[in-house]
């Protein structure tokens, strides 16, 4: 059983990379592959989802409820996910195990056995989803499966992409033919089959990345301490497992020579039948495997005995994490920046309104890692500390290309819409207005025209005005100066992208006008 | 004496012509037309053998392809447009170009634009990509390695970035569609080298027609191959709406780079001269934007 598990861990970890890398534009409009499955079986973002909206919201995904069977299973075998499928737990076990396995029996020992920090993860889990039930939801921030699709898609991948491209571009401009006959076969080969289309860019890779690093440094720590104390995944499943028919027994056979506490992933104490905790057993099977005398096995048993061990947080405790995740609310939204709103708080196209796509938005990144031009980038505060890590565009990074539907396809939640192409094409996210003081034929009095010449929809949403004005040399001279009709600016934000005042563009687009916000507006 | 002196060189030459044709199995020279025309425009039905036919009035592709070449056929694939809406070169006549280029002789045909839009989505959605894939050319992304700053010699554009595989080739065919601009009036096949370049493009904008006739000096064409299947009247260059299309199945084929411009003009009810770079160019002696002095053939399918 074992090497099962480690097969389907190294199965569903290539998967969930494999279904990352896909996250990409590949010549087709439509994603090929569903590959924000891993979030769709999420039950922590089905649940808090549902608490936040108080129900099931209008639009929501049905693939979400995909949860469900998630949670049935774990209802019947424990935390399996954690320990067979989970790709960040697998992470965590294999830098774990990198640790772990050269250090003496007695400190395996010491690494595995239960401790009552693990009590951490539930308050955790408490704590964000009674922000759920008042609507503050930022389950995302410590989600899993949210967290490795972010940390990979904005830090990571980019990290790796940059430096693929860095060596192979090194040994392209040795120009020294032996090198580049090897080197630049395995460039194409990588460009095709991993690499970004283009080095994506993404203003808090640094950050994201060290967080990351940190989670996964603290298996050097203890043992998988992630899933063991913070993760609120784990604990919704733990919680779930509390019940399981599937439950650990250890014969008569057993001499007490606690090396199954060694081996333990999740510290269950899986010395004893009357120990054996199930909400912290991932179902490795390695107490299984290491027991001298074989003496452990998984069964399910006709009478459950009363008085199994479980997590209690304690009553303080839990109150305590309540009233933390009650006092997040308020304090959440009175820190916000803007009153009213703020210019640079541009949503991807099909964006919910405010409110409600903060309530549903998971932080994964997939529609940053999915956005074609790299337009999409993650908040810091500019939509409140609430919303850190939620999706905006910046048009000096990239725009919204005009036939192009891919962030709603990948949303999990809906809080990005899956709209059909013709919708979106109407969807307005902001408008283009023109800096005067930096418009080349403004100031230059030349003509320029490439804000017009890019303006993708089809009656153009910028128009000129032809005025007579003077140049520099004293001469009269006609130019064509260049006009935003808010009616027709949807906001992609081409103009701005490819301004050739490059540094600060002059012509720029703020969200006014956006279609989700009734009141957001710039027309009666 | 004299005179059967030159006979027999005659002779012998037809002789040696003969017996070279007959071993290399090329076209025998004497089955192509004799005298080229300065432009040949065909008009048809559908754009596969409208090009033929207008590549076939213009001596065939043969006279421009030599065996063994690696050509570079350099179509409009700037935009996420669809063939219908006449932003890209139309992918049929990239095919059938291919395939002329490859029944020449040539070794490579390669396809390639600095597109404005995202280039994976101009490459497919115009068409070209699965098109000329499927006739057997290689077409790819441009690698941002390959640009190099070069020396154009222009009047403003003195150096430019260049991608450095387009002056790597043996022949090069441009392959433009006529369409709207903005700022031009019209971009056609002069324009059409802006998508060799990179850099920041858009400050070409400021001069733009001593820009493109700059470049009009510096890229010399074997072949222009003038995509008039659809054309775009307003809303150019990107267009978008069908109502800006006109369908007028036509192909022109020439040499001479401001020539083809001007005769695209044409379509357009312009003159060359009122298109500010064609006139340049024709000022440059870049080429002839006066049609009447032109042998314009013209054949109809």
């Amino acid at each position: 059983m074992r090497n099962f598990r480690r097969i389907s861990q190294i199965v569903f970890l290539l998967l969930f990379l494999w279904l990352l890398i896909q996250t990409e534009y590949h010549g087709k409009d439509i994603i090929s592959y569903p590959v924000k499955v891993f979030l769709d079986f999420d039950p922590l973002i089905l649940f808090s989802s549902l608490l936040a909206a108080h129900g099931i919201p209008p639009a929501f995904p049905l693939a979400m409820f995909w949860g469900l069977v998630l949670v049935g299973m774990t209802l019947l075998l424990g935390r399996f996910f954690c320990g067979w499928v989970c790709p960040l737990g697998t992470i965590h076990h294999f830098i774990g195990w990198l640790k772990k396995r050269k250090l003496p029996l007695k400190k395996k020992m010491e690494r595995g056995k239960y401790r009552p920090s693990q009590r951490w993860k539930y308050l955790i889990l408490i704590g964000l989803l009674v922000a759920s039930v008042f609507t503050v939801q930022v389950v995302g921030l410590l989600d899993p499966l949210s967290l490795f699709i972010r940390s990979l898609a904005l830090s990571i991948n980019p990290a790796i992409n940059y430096l693929t491209r860095a060596v192979f571009n090194f040994l392209y401009f040795t120009d020294i033919r032996m090198i580049t006959t090897v080197s630049e076969p395995v460039y194409s080969f990588l460009k095709a089959h991993y690499l970004s289309f283009k080095q994506p860019f993404f203003q808090q890779s640094v950050f994201l990345g060290l967080i990351f690093l940190l989670i996964v440094g603290l298996n050097f720590y203890r043992h998988r301490y992630w899933c063991r104390h913070l993760c609120p995944l784990g604990a919704l499943l733990g919680v779930l497992s509390r019940y399981t028919p599937l439950r650990l027994e250890v014969s008569k056979e057993c001499t007490q020579c606690m090396v199954c506490v060694a081996a333990c992933e999740g510290g269950a104490e899986p010395h004893s039948t009357d120990s054996w905790r199930s909400t912290e057993c991932v179902l490795c099977w390695n107490c299984v495997k290491s027991c001298p005398k074989g003496a452990i096995s998984f069964a399910l048993p006709a009478r459950r005995k009363k008085g199994a061990p479980y997590v209690d947080v304690g009553r303080r405790r839990l109150i305590t994490s309540a009233v933390a995740g009650l006092a997040a609310v308020p304090l959440l939204r009175v820190g916000r920046e803007y009153k009213g709103f703020n210019p640079q708080l541009i949503r991807p196209p099909g964006a919910l309104a405010e409110e409600e796509f903060l309530r549903r938005c998971v932080r994964c990144g997939e529609c940053m890692k999915v956005c074609l031009t790299n337009a999409i980038q993650p908040t810091l505060l500019q939509a409140g500390l609430e919303g850190l890590w939620t999706p905006m565009l910046m048009m000096k990074m990239g725009y919204c290309e005009y036939y192009c539907t891919l962030c709603g396809q990948v949303c999990p939640t809906g809080a990005i819409q899956k709209l059909p192409l013709e919708e979106k094409q109407k969807v307005h996210i902001g408008t283009a207005f023109i800096d005067k003081s930096r418009c080349i034929p403004y100031t230059l009095a030349t003509n320029c025209i490439v804000c017009e010449e890019h303006c993708p929809t089809p009656k153009k949403a910028i128009w000129f005005e032809e005025i007579e004005v003077v140049n520099h040399e004293g001469e009269r001279v006609v130019v064509k100066q260049p006009r935003v009709d808010p009616q027709l600016c949807i906001g992609c934000g081409v103009c701005e992208y490819k301004c050739p005042v490059v540094d600060k563009p002059a012509i720029y687009v703020t969200s006014i006008g956006e279609s989700r916000s009734p009141d957001n507006q710039l027309i009666i | 004496m004299e005179h059967s002196s030159d006979r027999r060189q005659f002779l012998k030459l037809l002789m040696g012509l003969g017996a070279g044709f007959t071993f290399t199995g090329r076209l025998p020279l004497y089955n192509q037309t004799p005298v080229t025309p300065d432009l040949a425009v065909a008009e048809g039905t559908s754009p596969a053998p409208t090009t033929r036919a207008a590549l076939e009035t213009m001596g065939g592709m043969a006279r421009y392809i030599s065996r063994g070449d690696i050509v570079l056929l350099k179509p409009n694939m700037s935009w996420d447009r669809v063939p219908e809406q006449a932003a890209n070169t139309n992918p049929e006549v990239m095919r059938t170009l291919v395939e002329l280029c490859y029944q020449a002789g040539a070794k490579k045909v390669k396809v390639f634009d600095n597109s404005i839009n995202d280039a994976r989505r101009c490459y497919v959605r115009s068409g070209i990509m699965e098109a000329v894939k499927e006739a057997g050319a290689d077409v790819y992304y441009v690698d941002e390695r390959k640009f190099r700053t070069t020396n154009l010699g222009g009047e403003v554009l003195k150096q430019w970035s260049v991608y450095t595989e387009a002056l790597e080739v043996d022949k090069v065919v441009n392959v433009p569609i006529a369409k709207h601009h903005n700022l031009c009036r019209l971009t056609i096949g002069l324009k059409n080298w802006i998508g060799l370049l990179g850099g920041n493009r858009g400050k070409l904008h400021q001069r733009i027609h001593q820009c493109i006739a700059d470049l009009a000096g510096f890229f010399k064409p074997n072949l222009v191959v003038l995509d008039a299947v659809r054309i775009l009247l307003r809303n150019g260059p990107q267009g978008g709406s069908l109502n800006d299309v006109k369908v007028l199945n036509m192909i022109a084929v020439g040499t001479d780079q401001v020539a083809i411009d001007s005769f695209a003009a044409s379509l357009f009810g312009l003159q060359g001269s009122e298109v500010g770079y064609i006139k340049l160019a024709h000022e440059r002696g870049l080429g002839s934007m006066e049609l009447s002095g032109l042998e314009i053939k013209r054949v109809r399918l």
